[in-house]
C-alpha cells in the first residue's frame, strides 16, 4: 500500500513536469489545443465517477456543472476582469453549492428518478443563462484574453498546464475517496442504501459530500473553457455532449477504480480528436457509437474490469 | 503467360502514367495552394454547411480546370466542427500549425466562427467569413471579410420595417426565438423601431424547439400590430406559419415575416407550400432576372446536378453561390497581388469591388458588406408540394434592395395570403 502511494505521487510529479516541459519545448500550438480538450474530459470523467461510480448515482447533469463553470468565469471576467485562478476557484465554489443542492435531492430521489432530475437541472440553468443579457444571453459573448502570465509563452500553453494541475487535483481527491472510509461508505450505499443506513453508515452525509466534491471539480474544469474559446454561448456551454461523453468515458474505462475514468477519457477523448481531423464526417459519430456498444457488450465493467478479470483468470490458471 | 500479361500490363500502365504525369507536370511540380476550413457535417448546421461546402468545391474544380492559381492547384482541407463552438479552435490550430494551409475560410454560421476571431487576429491571417453575423464588431480584425450580404448591423431590420412603414404600419410585434441569431435580429429591430418612432406593442421571446404557437399567436393578434417581425429557426418557422394558417393574424397586419430562417431551404419550402403565400422574408439569392450575373446560370446547372449526389438542398440559393463567391474573391485577390501574402491580399480585398456570381461585392472597414444586399422578398402564388415552382422567377418577388427590386409589396398580409 505504501509503495503504491510513493509510485502515485512520483507519477503525478513526473506528469506535471512533463506537461511543463511540453509547454516550453513544443512550438506547434495544435497539441495544446487538442490536449487541453482531452485533459478537460479527464477531470470531468474523474469527477463524474466520484458520484456515479462510487455512489452509483448516475448524473446526466455534467453539462449543467460544466456550463455553470464557464459562465461563472464569464461573469467574473466581465464584472472585474478576474484572473484565471480566481475564476477557477469561484467556479469550484459555485459547483460545490450546486452539488450541495443536488445532494439534498438524493433524499427524495434515487436511481432513474435522480438521473432525470439532473437532466432537468441542465435545462433549467441553461434557460436562465439564455435569458440573462449581462453575460450575453442567447447571442453569446466574445471575450478578449488578458496578456499571458510568466513563465508561459502563450495563453493556450498556460491553460493546458492549468488543466493538467486540475487533473492531478481531481485524481488525488478521487483516489483519496476510494481508499478512505468515505469510499467504503459510498460503496456500501451503492450496493444497498437501506442496509448501509441500518449498519450505521451516514448515507446522507456521504452522498452530499460526494455531490459537493464532484460538482466542484466539474465546475472548476469548465471555468478555463471561457478563456480557451474566448467565446461563450449557452448552447455550446451546456451542450448535452459533455454529459454523454463524460458518462461514456467513465463507463468505458470502468468506475470500480479511480484509474478507470482516466483510461476511458484518454481513450475516447483521443479518438474523438483524431476522428475530427481524419474521418471528419457523419461516420465519426457512428464510430463512437459502435465503440460504445462494443464496450458495453465485451467489457461491461470497463477496461479496468476487463483487466482485472484477465488477471484473475491467469492467477486461477497458475493455481 | 499470365505472369507475362501482368508484366506487360504493369509496364503499359507505368508508361501511360508517365506520359500523363509529364503533361500535367506544370501543375504537379509545385505543391498545391491549400485552403483550410471547418464546416458543419453533423449537428444543427449540417444542412447549410454541406451546401456551402459544395459551392466552394464547385469553385475549386472550376479554378483548377482553368489551370489553378499562381500555377498551382487549389486543394481544400475541410474538417467537421459538429456545429459547435468548442471544436473550432483546435481544428484551426491544426489547419495552421500542422496542415500549414495558405488561406483560411471560416465555418458556416456565427457560433463556430466566433471563437476563431481572436486566433486569426493573433496569427495575422486573413479570414474569409461565411454567413456569420457581427462576429468582428468587438474583435476588430482588419483582415476579415464576410461573404454574406448582411451589410451594416441594423440594415436587416431597417429594410423590413421601412417596407412596413411605407405600407402604413405604425406599431410592431416582435417574435423571436431564444437563440443567438434570432436574438441579434430582435435586438437591432428594437433599436431601429426606436429610431423610426414606431411603437413596439408586443415583444416575445420563445424557447428554442417550441412547436405549438397558437397561444403565442393569439396573444400577438390581441395586441393588434401593423407589422409582425419574426426571427425564428427552421422548425419554429414552420410551426409559426401553421399556427397563422389555423387562427389567422388579423386584418390590420400589413406585413409579416422578416427574419425567418428555414424559408430559404428547398425541403422546408416544398413542405410548407401554400402556407408561404404573402410572407415577406429575408433571402440572399433568388432566381429573379435582376439576380443573374456572369456565371450564375452555369453555377446552378452544375450545382443542381451535384446536389443530388451530395444529398444537399436541391435549390441551394441561400448559401452555395456565396461559397463560390468566396472562392472567386480570393481568386481575384491572388491573381491581382501575385502572391499569398496575407496583408497584401487583405488590402486588395478591402480596397476593390469584386465581381462574383452573386453580384458585385465591396467591403466596409469592419469587413462586412458596404451596402446591405440582403433581400426582402414576398412569396406569391405558391402551391403545395412542388419544388420546381421555386426555380421560376415570380414565386418570390424581391421588394428590397431597390437595385434588385422585381415587384411591389402586396398588403395587407391577409390579402396577400390568398
Amino acid at each position: 500500500m505504501k509503495r503504491n502511494g510513493i509510485f502515485f505521487w512520483v507519477g503525478a510529479a513526473v506528469f506535471l513536469i512533463a506537461i511543463a516541459l511540453m509547454t516550453k519545448l513544443i512550438t506547434n500550438e495544435y497539441p495544446f489545443f487538442a490536449g487541453y480538450v482531452i485533459l478537460q474530459f479527464i477531470v470531468l470523467a474523474v469527477a463524474w465517477s466520484i458520484l456515479g461510480g462510487h455512489a452509483g448515482y448516475v448524473n446526466f447533469g455534467t453539462s449543467a456543472f460544466f456550463g455553470m463553470g464557464v459562465y461563472t468565469a464569464v461573469f467574473l471576467f466581465k464584472v472585474a476582469g478576474a484572473p484565471l485562478l480566481v475564476q477557477i476557484a469561484a467556479a469550484a465554489a459555485v459547483g460545490a453549492l450546486m452539488g450541495f443542492a443536488l445532494g439534498l435531492l438524493t433524499l427524495r430521489m434515487q436511481g432513474i428518478f435522480f438521473s432525470i432530475a439532473t437532466i432537468a437541472l441542465t435545462i433549467v440553468i441553461e434557460t436562465s443563462i439564455t435569458n440573462w443579457r449581462y453575460v450575453g444571453g442567447a447571442a453569446g459573448i466574445q471575450l478578449q484574453r488578458p496578456p499571458v502570465t510568466w513563465p508561459f509563452s502563450g495563453y493556450v500553453q498556460m491553460l493546458f498546464f492549468v488543466q493538467a494541475v486540475l487533473v492531478v487535483l481531481a485524481v488525488v481527491v478521487s483516489r483519496y475517496i476510494q481508499n478512505s472510509w468515505i469510499g467504503r461508505g459510498l460503496q456500501a450505499l451503492r450496493d444497498d442504501e437501506l442496509a448501509a443506513e441500518c449498519t450505521g453508515v451516514p448515507t446522507l452525509r456521504l452522498k452530499v459530500l460526494a455531490c459537493v466534491v464532484s460538482g466542484a471539480l466539474m465546475c472548476a474544469a469548465g471555468a478555463p473553457a471561457a478563456m480557451y474559446l474566448q467565446y461563450a454561448d449557452p448552447s455550446s456551454a451546456f451542450n448535452l455532449n459533455y454529459s454523454v461523453s463524460t458518462l461514456a468515458m467513465s463507463l468505458i474505462g470502468g468506475t470500480a477504480h479511480w484509474a478507470g475514468p482516466i483510461v476511458g477519457a484518454i481513450l475516447l477523448g483521443t479518438t474523438q480528436q483524431l476522428l475530427t481531423v481524419t474521418i471528419s464526417s457523419e461516420v465519426n459519430v457512428l464510430v463512437l457509437g459502435v465503440m460504445l456498444v462494443l464496450f458495453v457488450v465485451a467489457a461491461p465493467e470497463g477496461l479496468i474490469g476487463l483487466l482485472r478479470r484477465i488477471r484473475r483468470h491467469r492467477r486461477e490458471g497458475k493455481q | 503467360m499470365k505472369r507475362r500479361t501482368l508484366l506487360g500490363g504493369t509496364i503499359g500502365a507505368a508508361v501511360l502514367g508517365l506520359t500523363f504525369g509529364l503533361t500535367s507536370a506544370a501543375l504537379a511540380q509545385q505543391p498545391p495552394i491549400k485552403i483550410g476550413m471547418s464546416m458543419a457535417q453533423t449537428g444543427g448546421l449540417a444542412g447549410g454547411g454541406k451546401a456551402s461546402q459544395l459551392g466552394i468545391e464547385i469553385w475549386r474544380d472550376d479554378v483548377n480546370a482553368r489551370g489553378g492559381l499562381l500555377g498551382r492547384k487549389v486543394e481544400l482541407v475541410v474538417y467537421d466542427d459538429k456545429s459547435s463552438a468548442s471544436e473550432t479552435p483546435a481544428i484551426y490550430s491544426k489547419l495552421l500549425d500542422v496542415d500549414k494551409v495558405d488561406i483560411l475560410f471560416a465555418p458556416y454560421a456565427t457560433v463556430p466562427t466566433a471563437p476563431l476571431m481572436p486566433l486569426v487576429k493573433q496569427r495575422g491571417m486573413l479570414l474569409m467569413g461565411n454567413f456569420s453575423f457581427q462576429v468582428n464588431s468587438k474583435v476588430g480584425h482588419d483582415m476579415w471579410f464576410n461573404n454574406a450580404p448582411w451589410g451594416p448591423a441594423d440594415s436587416w431590420a431597417a429594410s423590413f420595417l421601412e417596407l412596413g412603414q411605407k405600407a402604413g404600419g405604425k406599431t410592431i410585434a416582435l417574435l423571436a426565438a431564444d437563440q443567438e441569431f434570432a436574438q441579434n435580429l430582435a435586438l437591432t429591430a428594437r433599436d431601429v423601431a426606436k429610431k423610426m418612432n414606431m411603437q413596439i406593442v408586443f415583444d416575445q421571446a420563445y424557447p428554442p424547439n417550441t412547436v405549438e404557437f397558437s397561444s403565442i399567436l393569439r396573444a400577438l393578434k390581441a395586441a393588434k400590430p401593423d407589422i409582425v417581425y419574426v426571427a425564428s429557426y427552421p422548425p419554429d418557422s414552420a410551426g409559426i406559419l401553421r399556427a397563422v394558417n389555423e387562427i389567422g393574424i388579423g386584418n390590420n397586419v400589413k406585413i409579416f415575416g422578416g427574419g425567418m430562417v428555414g424559408l430559404q431551404f428547398g425541403a422546408v419550402m416544398e413542405n410548407l407550400g401554400s402556407l408561404l403565400n404573402g410572407v415577406v422574408n429575408y433571402n440572399t439569392w433568388l432566381p429573379e432576372p435582376s439576380m443573374q450575373n456572369e456565371g450564375t446560370k452555369a453555377f446552378f446547372e452544375t450545382y443542381t446536378k451535384r446536389a443530388i449526389e451530395a444529398k444537399v438542398d436541391p435549390l441551394g440559393y441561400y448559401l452555395a453561390p456565396f461559397g463560390y463567391a468566396s472562392g472567386q474573391m480570393i481568386e481575384q485577390a491572388i491573381k491581382a497581388v501575385g502572391s499569398l501574402d496575407q496583408k497584401a491580399l487583405a488590402k486588395y480585398l478591402r480596397e476593390n469591388e469584386h465581381k462574383t456570381i452573386v453580384g458585385p461585392i465591396a467591403f466596409a472597414a469592419d469587413g462586412e458588406r458596404k451596402e446591405s444586399a440582403t433581400l426582402q422578398a414576398q412569396f406569391r402564388g405558391v402551391v403545395d408540394k412542388n419544388m420546381d415552382q421555386f426555380r421560376k422567377p415570380g414565386t418570390q418577388v424581391i421588394l428590397f434592395p431597390a437595385k434588385m427590386k422585381s415587384g411591389d409589396l402586396i398588403s395587407p398580409f391577409e390579402a396577400a395570403r390568398k
